[in-house]
């Protein structure tokens, strides 16, 4: 055995280290990280990376198509058309601002401040301000791939439509690169801003800045469907671009986007050129600042965040774990048990309930406001169609809460998993108790929320009762594909939950769960349009359904939709049950 | 080369170190203990420069701790360590050796020099999410040495060490420090501080209760016993009562 090891005298090292020899070895790493990722995605996991491709071309197709459908029916409004398309292209970007904003903000806060290759970094000889570049450059590629995948199907749409020259394309891509740089640059500030003042309050910060945001979402919804006059007439229209000029303001980035992208699209080379200046200048400095601001703040933020975690918080066991197994006393004890574990760490983490509370509670402000909006008064189709489509997102939305929160459960028991394979349980019974903890609280959530919406736009007791069953049916499904599938593709190594949802297991059920929508969706609301329609339109008449056939289709759509969602549940846990009894802890 | 002056650190309204005083020299191998939550990994955070204390000074080599000059000086071990699960052991010690400013031509040498002497050859080229607790920990060690440091500070230096592996870190502790390094360690082993130690420095409550060698802590506490009943003796317990009499630790008895 050796134990020697020569040192001093053999070594030479060149004191102080240089910053570019620092930002040559992190170039490095990356690349070796990257280069190692590809070998392992190419040969171990062809079907993963075939089926992210895959998917990716099909909804970037799915977009373009959209996009290109939308510029061609905005074209019907000749005088307004570029208007609309400015006023779209500047809201559109503001959006994306935003959300780019927040998104590389968060990314880069947790990878500052919470990470544990942050941790060795800052034992090394690299600044501060190199590790944020190297952290930076990871967060900006994580936030903005949606952007790329959003933004350029737009992009060629438009330029298809206008019949805009091969510069356009070029040019708008240094556009994207230096409007995602600006927009994230200014979320790392804020990240670092945030850690260095608020320590131990940084989600309260972000979920009140999320609620203002939305809250102000809400109003200009407000705002544009209360404007007067017929819908989609110049008037109307005129109107609503009125009540959106502040996306016009000149200070927006978004703005500057949108004007220079509309100018090279129309070959006015002198003011594309103006803008992008502009917008990359801005980007320059706006990194600059975060880079200077890391400098001196970085190491006195990752302090202060790391003894802000010191409160310690007492649990409280309270009245409630005998009201919970008096309620559900027909559960064997251990699910229970297992039950209210899982709803202890959902509720002691304010990301994840404020998150399913933000939108659940924007849903339900929405429901109440149906008789402000007068959809109440409007004829039996029209009404029939809202139900149908609030029903729909109200379930879109849950399945987002299943892959977000539900799909992740059994991956996050993570190191611990050998506790739940030691416990006096059979395995099946833990996954039969996440799928109660996941059915329990999507059920009490959506039921309650269709029940509004019904109610507020005065559907019948049938109608009302076919949505309360479907309802029932997609918890059921959406809740029995994440167990199942969380279960069969657990990710035992990442302690996120976001990046376990963003992952190939996550997208795979968020795909599933979205089939699963549509086919239940669709299988009850086809009788219901074509009985609703017939008696809308009396030109619909041929191919609408009469009041017996109807009755006679809803019974063959339900009884569909029960063998789909029965299905739907058992397969997934079925599958998951299996994986979780053959898993070797 | 390890100098702590009146070190507080606060985390809220605990203090977590108070008022502590320690110096590590050059070639001395200082064993630093402690029962749980005394303030050992907080106090070894502020010596790498991760936290800043709230009041006192934290110097290596000369150097604030949070100084460049002072993590160039430093080679750290905490007691989880990271490795890049989709580099293999050698691209890591690669990207330190360029982290650290070597010259290239002695940093191939230097990273094969390690990888014999922690007995890595065999795993060294596959990926680190492959290896097991007691390889990573052999990685990170050869990664901690790699630019020949001149402090060396490790956090519970043999967590999920095989014999083997344990033997060889040993050795190289005793290694580094007669080459000048100096090297603090935080443990709670305390069969390895008696073995290794030259200075014992035993803290409770955020504050050092004791300094010196183990002959000097025998004779200020007029306790000949081992260096167990010496640390019972001054964090306060003589036994760690788990509510059962049959589980207490006897005091031995003296002459």
């Amino acid at each position: 055995m050796q134990a020697e090891i020569h040192g001093s005298d053999s070594l030479v090292r060149s004191s102080p280290v240089s910053d570019s020899r620092a930002a040559g070895a992190l170039r490095m790493l990356r690349r070796d990280l990257i280069r190692n990722k590809l070998r392992i995605a190419l040969s171990a996991s062809r079907l993963r990376a075939a089926t992210i491709l895959f998917c990716s071309l099909v909804f970037w197709w799915g977009l373009f198509l959209l996009f290109l459908g939308g510029f061609q029916f905005i074209g019907i409004y000749l005088d307004l058309a570029n208007t609309i398309v400015e006023y779209l292209f500047s809201m559109f970007f503001l959006s994306l601002l935003v959300m780019l904003f927040f998104s590389t903000g968060i990314i880069t806060y947790t990878a500052l401040f919470h990470s544990r290759e942050s941790t060795f970094l800052l034992t090394t000889p690299a600044s501060a301000d190199r590790i944020f570049a190297h952290k930076f450059i990871e967060a900006i590629a994580f936030s903005s791939w949606g952007f790329f995948l959003l933004g350029s199907p737009l992009m060629v749409a438009y330029g298809l439509r206008v019949n805009a020259s091969a510069g356009f394309y070029g040019m708008f891509l240094v556009y994207l690169v230096s409007f995602v740089l600006l927009a994230g640059s200014l979320g790392a500030i804020a990240a670092i801003a945030v850690a260095n003042i608020f320590p131990k309050r940084q989600k309260t910060v972000l979920a009140l800045t999320i609620a203002a945001i939305l809250s102000a979402i809400v109003f200009l919804a407000y705002q544009v469907v209360r404007a007067p006059g017929e819908r989609m007439s110049s008037d109307w229209l005129g109107t609503v671009l009125g009540r959106l000029a502040f996306c016009q303001n000149p200070l927006w980035p978004s703005r500057w986007m949108s004007a220079g992208l509309l100018a090279s699209a129309r070959s006015h080379w002198a003011t594309a050129w103006y803008y992008l200046m502009i917008l990359s200048a801005h980007a320059g400095l706006a990194y600059l600042v975060g880079a200077v601001v890391a400098r001196d703040l970085y190491r006195r933020g990752y302090s202060r965040v790391q003894g802000g975690r010191s409160s310690r918080r007492r649990a409280r066991v309270g009245m409630f774990d005998p009201f919970f197994h008096r309620c559900f006393f027909f559960l064997p004890r251990p699910i229970r048990l297992l039950i209210l574990k899982d709803l202890r760490t959902f509720l002691r983490d304010p990301a994840q309930w404020s998150q399913f509370l933000i939108f659940f509670g924007l849903l339900a402000f929405y429901f109440l406001n149906i008789r402000r909006l007068s959809y109440d008064l409007q004829s039996p189709y029209w009404r029939n169609l809202v139900s149908f489509l609030n029903l729909a997102v109200t379930a879109l939305l849950l399945s987002t809460f299943t892959s977000r929160f539900i799909f992740p459960l059994l991956s996050l028991e993570g190191r611990n998993f050998w506790v739940l394979g030691l416990l006096p349980l059979r395995r099946e019974q833990i996954l039969w108790g996440k799928f109660a903890f996941s059915s329990g609280i999507s059920l009490v959530a959506t039921e309650t929320l269709v029940l509004m919406s019904d109610v507020m736009l005065r559907m019948s007791p049938l109608i009302i009762g076919l949505h309360v069953g479907m309802v029932a049916i997609l918890c059921l499904g959406l809740s029995g594909i994440s167990v199942g599938l969380g279960a069969r593709l657990p990710n035992l190594h990442e302690s996120d939950p976001s990046k376990i949802a963003a992952g190939f297991g996550g997208t795979l059920n968020l795909l599933v769960s979205l089939v699963f929508i549509f086919s239940i969706v669709t299988a009850l609301a086809l009788p219901c349009h074509l009985y609703f329609a017939g008696q809308e339109h009396a030109e619909t008449a041929r191919w609408a359904l009469s009041h017996y056939q109807f009755r006679f289709w809803l019974i063959v759509a339900i009884s569909v939709s029960v063998v789909v969602g029965v299905l739907g549940t058992i397969i997934p846990l079925r599958i998951g049950i299996k994986a979780f009894q053959e898993m070797e802890l | 080369m390890i100098e702590l002056r009146n070190v507080t650190k606060e985390f809220g309204s605990k203090r977590a170190v108070d008022g502590l005083d320690l110096s590590v020299r050059p070639g001395e191998l200082f064993a630093f203990l402690g029962p749980n939550g005394a303030g050992k990994t907080t106090t070894i955070k502020m010596i790498c420069g991760l936290l800043a204390p709230s009041g006192g000074s934290v110097r290596i080599g000369g150097h604030p701790a949070s100084s460049p000059e002072a993590r160039q000086l430093l080679g750290y071990v905490p007691d989880q360590p990271y490795l890049y699960d989709k580099l293999s052991g050698r691209e890591f010690l690669r990207f330190v050796v360029e982290m650290y400013g070597l010259e290239r031509r002695h940093a191939r040498s230097r990273i094969d020099e390690l990888i014999d002497v922690f007995e890595m050859n065999d795993y060294i080229d596959e990926l680190c999410e492959n290896y097991s607790q007691g390889m990573k920990q052999r990685v990170v060690f050869a990664s901690a040495l790699v630019h020949d440091p001149k402090v060396l500070v490790v956090d519970e230096p043999l967590v999920g060490l095989d014999p083997r592996s344990a033997r060889i870190v040993k050795n190289l502790f005793l290694t580094q420090a007669r080459a000048g390094c100096a090297v603090l360690m935080s443990t709670h082993l305390l069969a390895i501080a008696e073995e290794l130690a030259d200075t014992i420095g035993i803290v409770d409550h955020g504050r050092m209760l004791a300094t010196g060698t183990l002959g000097q802590l025998r004779d200020r506490l007029q306790h000949q016993g081992p260096l167990e009943d010496l640390f019972l003796k001054l964090t306060g317990t003589d036994g760690p009562s788990l509510g059962n009499e049959k589980f207490a630790i006897k005091q031995p008895t003296t002459a």
